[in-house]
């Protein structure tokens, strides 16, 4: 059976928002799908790639920033008979707490602090502005700061520090803030 | 013994799918240098692990040499294999491999400096008593030039003393053209390569391009694994090559086997590299063009001849093993022919067809070889060149090599994107071709014919 894909999940919603229904949940493999209506009546979604034990998040429904919907987020989905093993893993976890990734900029070390011992930039719960510096990525002893991008609280730090880190892959999942 | 346990590849495509499985079979290790827009590629799939890089646009990926050797060391990789193309004929990329522990799968830098600039590789195989082509040192403006074209004789080549792959490479047929074609080759070049040097070189019109195979290792053992013949190209890329040129007498072969070793020895060459000859047919002599210091597109049609494997012994020489053969071990057998199949629409000037591939059904043969990164379903993505397959074929001679070919062409379908299977189909079909009487034009009258198209340079 082919992957789902984002088009397949938009019409997935809009068949939810226009039914009388309030839930919906769909498997496929290793993707399971929840969509649920909140009390307004939107559709809201998020997926996991794990089905085993999977469930709505505790936060999800009390959440405060749910809305606008998300843009659908899913695993881009493979030719048939394709494994996962060996590709590359950029596209990281927690994006479905409807939290908002900051990526690696470029391929390199990624840094939380600007110096060995000194404090790191951010810490998780600490809110930033769009241009406070948030990470170091160095390639070659070259140090590229890597700014927040969005106004938001940092949730959590995905990368451990001095790791090398791939193009595009998530440093941090922040919670945003309007 | 010792030898390579990981290897880096900075490469995509067909090649990178290449090099893995000779990792495979190595039973080594391999991580792949993705793009944005190659993650979920094939060579992705088979390697044991890939990383992300970059952008889809290879300035920012595959042609990064820092990020790239950043890459290998925070994968734990012990060596990086090129591939060709992008960083293989870079020397910084080697250089940079040194200074971090990291083995480079390939010539020294050294050796790609000497043979990177072309003017100066000319001058050493001049030295070494090898024909090179006559013509002049630097030609530094249009006066310079038509001095030496008159004392060579017109018509003219133009050529980039950086260069390579056709890019400043310019023919003047007569005094009329010169200046204006001087101006256009030097800012070809300067864009190529950032470098507008040009020399100058009488042009042979009844040309075969016969390119000489070497290996050498880090013991001072050098060998010659036959020649391949390239005469069919089209702007100087080529479409068909094949091994043994069917243009070659058995003296001349000795000749340039002789000739490819006196260079690779003499400036210490380490690791795969081929040695570019241009055949006068009409005088019946050859001369020396280049070295390309890299592993090259064409490799499949020595293999299919000697039965080496020209890639995992790239892998066992850099990592400090001998040659797996002497030169008395390595024989030849039949004859190969490979065509490259690319994503173009010949009638309209081979212009370029990305897209999504709806069909891909490869013959399935023996003696036919497909190297290839295509499937059902993929995606030509418009950043990189158009090769979608190597497609080869082996018999035991020449007129049964070429049978088998029209046979894999016609088993060959793919939908969805234009390729250049028809265009070799009618190729192989030629008497001209059959006959083996061709040269570096003959594509271009035979695409004038063809299509009623003009191909001219």
């Amino acid at each position: 059976m082919a992957s789902i894909n984002q088009d397949d999940v938009t019409r997935i919603l809009k068949m939810l928002d226009e039914s009388d229904m309030d839930e919906l949940q769909l498997v496929d493999g290793d993707l399971k799908l929840i969509v649920k209506k909140r009390a307004d009546g939107r559709a809201v979604q998020f997926t996991t790639d794990h089905a085993e034990g999977s469930s709505v998040p505790n936060d999800w429904e009390g959440a405060e920033s749910v809305s606008p919907p998300q843009e659908p987020q899913v695993e881009t989905p493979l030719p048939p008979s394709a494994s996962l093993e060996g590709v590359a893993t950029a596209v990281s976890p927690g994006e479905e707490d409807g939290l908002l990734p900051i990526r690696a900029p470029m391929l390199g070390t990624f840094y939380r602090a600007p110096k060995p011992g000194a404090p790191p930039f951010v810490k998780e719960g600490q809110s930033v502005e769009e241009d406070d510096t948030v990470c170091i990525i160095e390639v070659m002893k070259l140090f590229n700061t890597v700014k927040a991008g969005l106004r938001g609280r940092i949730r959590k730090i995905c990368v451990e520090d001095a790791e090398m880190v791939e193009y595009q892959q998530t440093l941090f999942l922040v919670e945003e803030l309007t | 013994m010792g030898g390579i346990t990981s290897v880096f590849i900075a490469n995509r495509g067909e090649i990178a799918l290449r090099i893995i499985r000779a990792c495979k079979e190595l039973e080594i290790a391999s991580v792949l240098a993705v793009s944005e827009a190659d993650r979920n590629s094939l060579p992705a799939r088979a390697a044991d692990r890939a990383v992300c890089i970059g952008p889809p646009q290879p300035i920012g990926s595959y042609l990064k040499v820092k990020t790239i050797v950043m890459a290998a060391l925070g994968t734990n990789s012990e060596a990086i294999h090129p591939g060709y193309g992008f960083l293989a004929e870079q020397p910084e990329l080697g250089e940079l491999c040194a200074q971090h522990g990291l083995i480079f799968i390939g010539p020294k830098p050294d050796n790609i400096r000497k043979m990177g600039d072309k003017l100066l590789a000319r001058n050493m195989a001049k030295d070494l008593g090898i024909p090179v082509i006559p013509g002049s040192e630097l030609v530094r403006d249009p006066r310079e030039a038509m001095h030496v074209a008159e004392q060579v004789g017109f018509p003219v080549l133009l050529k980039a003393a950086a260069g390579g792959g056709g890019k400043g490479m310019k023919t003047v047929n007569g005094p009329g053209d010169l200046e204006t074609t001087f101006q256009e080759a030097a800012a070809e070049a300067r864009s190529a390569f950032g470098d507008d040097r040009l020399y100058l070189e009488h042009f042979i019109p009844n040309a075969r391009h016969v390119e000489v195979q070497i290996l050498a290792d880090h013991f001072g053992n050098a060998i010659h694994l036959f020649e391949r013949d390239c005469s069919l190209q089209r702007r100087y890329q080529k479409m068909v090559e094949e091994a043994p040129s069917p243009a070659l007498n058995d003296r001349m072969r000795e000749q340039v086997y002789d000739a490819a070793l006196s260079i690779v020895k003499h400036i210490g060459y380490l690791n795969a590299g081929t040695i570019e000859f241009i055949l006068d047919q009409d005088q019946g002599r050859f001369y020396f063009l280049e070295m390309n210091t890299r592993i090259q597109v064409e490799h499949p049609v020595t293999e299919m001849i000697t039965g080496l494997d020209i890639v995992k012994e790239q892998i066992t020489i850099a990592g400090g093993q001998p040659l797996s053969v002497t030169q008395e071990e390595v024989s030849r057998n039949g004859h190969a022919i490979e065509c490259r199949i690319n994503a173009e629409l010949p009638e309209a000037d081979f212009r370029p067809c990305p897209g999504q591939i709806a069909q891909w059904n490869p013959p399935n043969m023996k003696h036919v070889r497909v190297d290839s990164h295509c499937y059902t379903g993929y995606f030509v993505p418009p950043y990189y060149d158009s090769l979608l397959a190597k497609l080869i074929t082996k018999g035991d001679d020449r007129p049964q090599a070429i049978g088998l070919m029209e046979d894999a062409l016609a088993n060959f379908t793919v939908r969805g994107v234009d390729t250049t299977i028809p265009l070799y189909d009618s190729i192989m079909k030629n008497q001209e071709y059959r006959n083996g009487k061709i040269n570096t034009r003959w594509v271009e009258h035979f695409l004038k014919r063809e299509l009623g198209k003009n191909a001219e340079n």
